[in-house]
């Protein structure tokens, strides 16, 4: 009787927490990596890829699956969450479904836009649940490049308008002459 | 008949590179696009932008001011020869109404390639350092094309059916600006279920998505048939409104 006693605790104890980590588990784990062609110094203009898997840890299937990549500026005291409309046509994995064990490997191409510094996550919801999974962060900094070249623009910005204001001077002086000898 | 189509094409298109009338356009369309190149270069925010970006945003500049001149130029097709006092005698004339709106409609196109010429090397000079400069030229002529002249047609059709030129210009101008208003709507607002349904009819915003899927996004030729078939009809049918209506244009 004494032994009961002492183990019935140890034993409730033991289901307890078996039952509770297994509660606490998430049933999905997720994993994002930096593509392997990635440039070590990206510069505005290039090609990122990320490379997302998702798998389904739990016991039951996973039904209607939305994985969606999200971007974040961290420059200091610019740090705000990035539009990706220009930046990427590929901005979620949707309807998606997922059976115990079963993995989803998603790329996610991504053009740099702009300089600074950023860091890049996954998340993923499904249907029927209502936890958002995240996974784990990649950062990585864009150099900044002069786009726009002021010494090819400007010759074209001036010359051309002054082409069309020669052409009506030209247009003008002719048809007065023109008019003259009339 | 092409010899008549030819010498109204000739007419209407010397409006266009020798009359001052063309030449006050052409430096406006150089001075607005210069003034945008420029502002490109000395705006620190708006220089981060990346060239293929600065080059969607000139390819939809182009094609909104070809629209709005297209529409200046139909407007004046029939209605002006009306004002002017020539359309009486040009319906006298032994030209059928074919001929004589195949000539205008020529006129238009010229007037649309001497814009596309001008544009050319402002295109160049914010986006040869960038990405898809040749696509976007390709895109530009491919899809700017039918809906700049589609917008002419329009007003050809207004401008024959009213006999005013105030009228189809007002009416042209209006359904353009509304055409027209992705350009400074954002993308948020376009994601809206009346915004989709508005970019799904509109053919402006077709050609604009176009250009942003070919010259930002590298996307392919075959993923742009749904907007082509779109540009395609808008053509077709202001086309054929604008052959109704010249062929019982108002003169009276």
């Amino acid at each position: 009787m004494k032994i009961w006693k002492t183990l019935f605790p140890v034993i409730l104890s033991a289901f307890l927490f078996v039952s509770v980590s297994a509660a606490a588990q998430a049933p999905v784990a997720l994993d994002l990596q930096p593509g392997g062609k990635n440039p070590a110094s990206p510069v505005m203009g290039d090609h990122l890829q990320f490379w997302s898997t998702i798998t389904n840890t739990g016991e039951t299937p996973i039904e209607g699956l939305v994985a969606w990549i999200s971007l974040v500026e961290i420059d200091p005291g610019n740090e705000q969450p990035v539009d990706l409309e220009d930046w990427s046509a590929h901005k979620a994995v949707t309807g998606a479904s997922l059976k115990p064990g079963q993995s989803l490997r998603t790329d996610w191409p991504m053009r740099l836009i702009k300089g600074g510094d950023y860091r890049v996550v996954v998340s993923v919801t499904d249907r029927g649940g209502r936890q958002v999974y995240t996974s784990p962060t990649v950062q990585f900094h864009v150099r900044q490049k002069p786009v726009l070249q002021a010494g090819r623009v400007l010759p074209v910005a001036a010359a051309i308008p002054l082409l069309f204001i020669g052409l009506m001077i030209f247009n003008n002086t002719r048809r007065r002459h023109g008019n003259g000898r009339l | 008949m092409m010899n008549t189509i030819w010498i109204i094409a000739r007419k209407e298109g010397a409006q266009m590179l020798r009359s001052q009338r063309g030449m006050i356009w052409l430096l406006t369309f150089s001075g607005l696009l210069s003034a945008f190149s420029l502002l490109l270069v000395s705006n620190t925010e708006l220089s981060l932008l990346d060239n293929a970006q600065v080059v969607y945003m000139m390819a939809g500049t182009v094609m909104a001011a070809g629209a709005l001149l297209a529409a200046i130029l139909g407007s004046d097709a029939y209605a002006g020869e009306k004002e002017r006092g020539t359309l009486v005698p040009l319906l006298c004339a032994p030209i059928a109404p074919n001929t004589l709106l195949a000539g205008k409609i020529l006129g238009l196109l010229t007037a649309w390639g001497v814009m596309f010429a001008v544009a050319t090397p402002y295109l160049w000079a914010v986006g040869a350092s960038g990405q898809n400069l040749g696509a976007a030229l390709f895109y530009l002529a491919l899809f700017g094309t039918p809906v700049a002249l589609g917008f002419g047609y329009l007003a050809v059709a207004l401008s024959a059916r009213t006999g005013s030129v105030l009228a189809s210009l007002l009416g042209t101008v209006t359904l353009l600006m509304l055409a027209a208003s992705p350009l400074v709507i954002g993308p948020g607002l376009r994601g809206t279920a009346v915004g989709r349904i508005l970019d799904a009819i509109n053919p402006f915003a077709g050609a604009l998505n176009t250009f942003d899927s070919v010259i930002i996004d590298s996307d392919p030729f075959s993923a742009q048939t749904s907007r082509l078939i779109l540009v395609t009809v808008w053509l077709v049918l202001c086309l054929l409104a604008a052959r109704r209506s010249a062929a019982r244009p108002d003169f009276q």
